[in-house]
């Protein structure tokens, strides 16, 4: 009933690979799901179509009810800006910027000024463990460091859906460990969803549930009874 | 083992890769190209001084002489004609430049464009002047193919032999006892060598400047591969061989390919007038020897280059490959540049062309040198007074990789420098010729009536309609305010030979050879600017798609967040733009600084124009440039999901 993201039949070629073969999945508002799979299996493709990043060959997906599939890539730009939070492996922070910056930066393209954007961005650094680091350039962060500052960029804006591909491929145990904590508690913190794409079982055994994707197809149901 | 790598490493860089090469190959020929014309352009004045030589007399000690030379202008339309006056003192002379023999006295030989004009013109306008035509002036007695030259044979006591010439050495050379024909170099010709040499160093600087940001484009593309090859334990011999082999492989195809373009650029090259006309074809091309000499000397400073660009790898591979916060640049880079410039008040037009060429190279390289520092500072102004996202990327962007910046408009901010200092050397010295035309002639002393008694039998017989009077030792013809070109030269014709040695002249004849001079310093002016126009937005080009090449990962993930691309065309154009306009201002009036003690006279009109449109030119070209790299920024971003897993 209150399925924030939906994923309808989605399909999606690459020449003569099939990266999905047809997926049905729902993302419950606040929830938090992991979609896992060995390498090539399709899960990221399946993360990429619902985050509005790429177009599926065929399927839907709706976001609150809106379509966002067929919008065009103006529109889904405008849609990631707002409505989505994104976390990667690594690479996602600009290196010219100092930490604050990096956070601020998706409130600034929203039309927020400067300073605001800024304020609003340092209140992030002490719950996630930052304080201190506003003004180091990513170069200056540790790994763990960094995808905390990434995490706070993704929620920034407080999005509906956060999306995170591999967020812990980078680290090691332990530090991905403390990362997962955080990503998932401020998610739910901020009452927005969480879709993490991961082949690692310990990420996933921070999530809600987890759907399995193999050779393009959901060995599990991805959607709610 | 290094050279094996290093082909493999060319070979795999991808698609992208193989781009960033074609792009550092593209920036090494338009280098070489225009280095091979800069250097070209001084052997070419070079030949032309020796060819033109034979027509300035060196005075033969006692007893050597075998001939006597003079020579002086004469005018046909609005055009000057050299007048070579020749007499054996003995049988068997060396024959001139051109000829095959020495001219028979009475006999006139004619350069091929003049012997064209008496065939043109009517006779009573100009062939009147030079009857007995024996033959025509071959190439290696003129100094380009238009030249219009006339050698007259004379009797050694011939009244032209004799009589004295004007006192203007410009307009001719007095009598003079020679021991051969082989002469000297003029003033003119020894004048625009000189020019030619400070036009090459405004050309060469940038040049160089630009050939060693190709380089660089190579070690930026490659920094993080080589920075991890450091971190597996490749010594820093290792990095540097494959680097410097990298670099000097494609700049040695791109000097190679630069020569080509150069070689098949020559006739068009050729066409450009100065002294009055075009160039030989080969006055243009380079001796074997020069050519080998640049194709070998550019990959060795592509390679030098690379060295450098190469020093925080090799110092310190963390360094790049974690992207630490870069030292900041120090102040003494502005300091040495204002010492450079503080020399410049000290020189007078009096001072040394050589260093007077110095000077300027000196302030050419630190302009360069401080150039990154103050786009470092613009950098982090721009990023402080920041409101909106654009703005705050490009002034990050400046203040991370200030070189880099520099490099995209360090083109146009040198060009700034030229058009600076040479927009006040073009003055409007000359007006043009107002009232009616008329014919002034000087006449022997105590000869001016009887002079003005021959110049009015002459006219009339001729039919043209003219008031001769006598003004001290001068004698003018009024030809009327209704006398057109034909008329004056029916008056010069028929006044040719009143005086020997001497012509009659109008006013326009007589400042046409500093009408020439400027109009050569607004060519050579056009030329610089032009080279050096190329030179900036061949660079803003390149290292635009080269900035996209390198940060096609930022890019991707700013726009997968949902970053609009205008966003990104406005923070690179603010990237450009910021430190362009700051960078060329400054260069412009730095250009104008170092320009001022060589001012001759008030600030021209055209120099300004020439200045405005340098300004405009190079906006307009360095944002056509940027704007040319857009669809490969759309290209890199259009998939910014990398992986199809």
């Amino acid at each position: 009933m209150n399925d924030v993201l939906v994923g309808r039949a989605l399909a999606k070629r690459f020449g003569q690979t099939v990266a999905l073969g047809g997926v049905d999945i729902a993302v419950r508002a606040g929830e938090a799901v992991a979609i896992m799979g060995p390498s090539g299996s399709g899960k990221s493709t399946l993360l990429h179509c619902l985050a509005g990043i790429m177009k599926p060959d065929a399927g839907e997906v709706h976001l609150l009810g809106q379509r966002i599939d067929a919008m065009g890539e103006r529109k889904r730009s405008a849609l990631r800006r707002t409505r989505f939070g994104f976390v990667f492996q690594f690479g996602q922070l600009l290196p010219e910027l100092p930490a604050e910056e990096n956070v601020a930066l998706p409130l600034m393209l929203g039309g927020v000024p400067r300073t605001q954007a800024v304020r609003q961005a340092r209140e992030w650094f002490a719950p996630l463990g930052l304080q201190g680091m506003e003004g180091r350039r990513p170069g200056e962060l540790s790994g763990g460091q960094a995808q905390r500052v990434a995490i706070a960029r993704a929620l920034v804006t407080k999005p509906a859906v956060v999306f995170a591909d591999e967020p812990t491929g980078a680290l090691d145990q332990q530090t991905g460990h403390g990362t997962m904590r955080l990503l998932v508690e401020a998610t739910r913190h901020n009452g927005a969803s969480l879709i993490v794409v991961t082949h690692d079982p310990n990420v996933a055994g921070w999530c809600d549930r987890t759907v399995e994707v193999r050779d393009g197809l959901l060995l599990t149901t991805g959607v709610h009874a | 083992m290094n050279l094996d790598l290093t082909w493999r490493l060319l070979k795999g860089g991808g698609r992208r890769g193989l781009l960033g090469t074609w792009l550092t190959l593209g920036a090494v020929a338009v280098s070489t190209a225009l280095l091979l014309f800069a250097v070209a352009a001084n052997f070419a004045f070079d030949a032309r001084a020796d060819r033109g030589a034979w027509r300035n007399p060196v005075p033969a000690g006692d007893g050597a002489a075998v001939a006597i030379e003079a020579s002086r202008f004469d005018y046909v339309r609005d055009q000057a004609i050299t007048v070579v006056d020749l007499a054996a003192l003995k049988d068997g002379v060396p024959a001139p430049p051109g000829l095959p023999r020495f001219p028979k006295p009475g006999e006139v030989w004619l350069s091929p464009a003049l012997a064209e004009l008496t065939r043109e013109l009517p006779a009573d306008q100009f062939a009147d002047r030079y009857p007995n035509r024996a033959g025509v002036l071959g190439d290696a007695g003129l100094v380009h193919p238009d030249e219009l030259v006339a050698v007259v044979g004379h009797e050694p006591d011939a009244p032209a032999m004799v009589a004295a010439r004007s006192d203007d050495w410009i307009v001719g050379k007095e009598p003079t006892k020679v021991a051969s024909l082989a002469g000297t170099p003029g003033e003119d010709a020894e004048a625009y060598k000189a020019l030619a040499l400070v036009a090459s160093v405004l050309m060469v600087v940038p040049l160089l400047v630009f050939g060693g940001a190709a380089a660089r484009l190579t070690v930026a593309r490659r920094d993080q591969r080589l920075a991890t090859l450091r971190l597996v334990g490749a010594t820093p011999g290792q990095v540097v061989a494959m680097t410097v082999a990298e670099a000097v492989l494609v700049a040695l195809a791109g000097a190679l390919a630069g020569a080509v373009v150069f070689a098949l650029a020559v006739p068009l090259l050729a066409r450009i007038e100065i002294q009055g006309g075009p160039w030989f074809v080969a006055d243009l091309f380079p001796s074997l020897t020069d050519l080998g000499a640049v194709v070998v000397a550019v990959p060795l400073l592509v390679g030098l280059s690379a060295v450098i660009g190469l020093q925080r790898v090799v110092v310190s591979p963390l360094g790049v490959a974690k992207r630490e916060t870069p030292p900041a640049m120090r102040f003494v880079r502005v300091l040495v540049l204002l010492a450079v410039l503080a020399v410049f008040p000290m020189l007078t037009k009096g001072t040394s062309v050589a260093i007077v060429a110095v000077a300027l190279a000196l302030a050419f390289l630190c302009l360069n040198l401080a150039g990154p520092w103050v786009v470092g500072l613009i950098g982090r102004i721009t990023a402080a007074g920041a409101r909106g996202p654009a703005r705050l990327l490009a002034g990050r962007r400046l203040v991370d990789d200030p070189r880099s910046a520099w490099r995209t408009v360090s083109g146009v901010a040198l060009t700034g420098f030229v058009a600076g200092f040479l927009g006040l050397l073009s003055p409007d010295a000359f007006t043009t010729q107002s009232g009616s035309p008329q014919l002034s002639v000087t006449a022997p002393p105590g000869q001016v009536e009887r002079v003005a008694d021959q110049a009015r039998e002459r006219l009339a017989a001729a039919e043209v309609t003219a008031t001769v009077e006598s003004r001290e030792r001068v004698v003018v013809a009024a030809l009327g305010s209704s006398a057109d070109a034909a008329t004056v030269d029916r008056a010069r014709t028929a006044l040719a030979g009143l005086v020997p040695g001497r012509t009659p002249t109008t006013e326009a004849d007589e400042q046409r050879f500093g009408i020439q001079i400027l109009d050569d310093i607004r060519v050579g002016t056009v030329v610089v600017l032009s080279v050096s126009f190329l030179v900036a937005i061949a660079s803003a080009g390149i290292t635009a798609a080269s900035s996209i090449l390198d940060r096609r990962q930022t890019y991707g993930l700013l726009r997968l967040a949902g970053t609009p691309l205008e966003v990104l065309d406005r923070a690179r154009r603010s990237e450009t733009l910021i430190p362009l306009a700051v960078m060329g201002g400054g260069a412009i009036l730095v250009g104008v600084f170092c320009a001022m003690p060589f001012m001759m006279g008030s600030i021209s009109t055209v120099g300004v124009i020439t200045l405005a449109g340098c300004v405009v030119a190079g906006f307009a070209g360095v944002i056509g440039a940027g704007a040319m790299s857009r669809p490969l920024l759309r290209s890199v971003t259009a998939d910014p999901a990398p992986r199809p897993d």
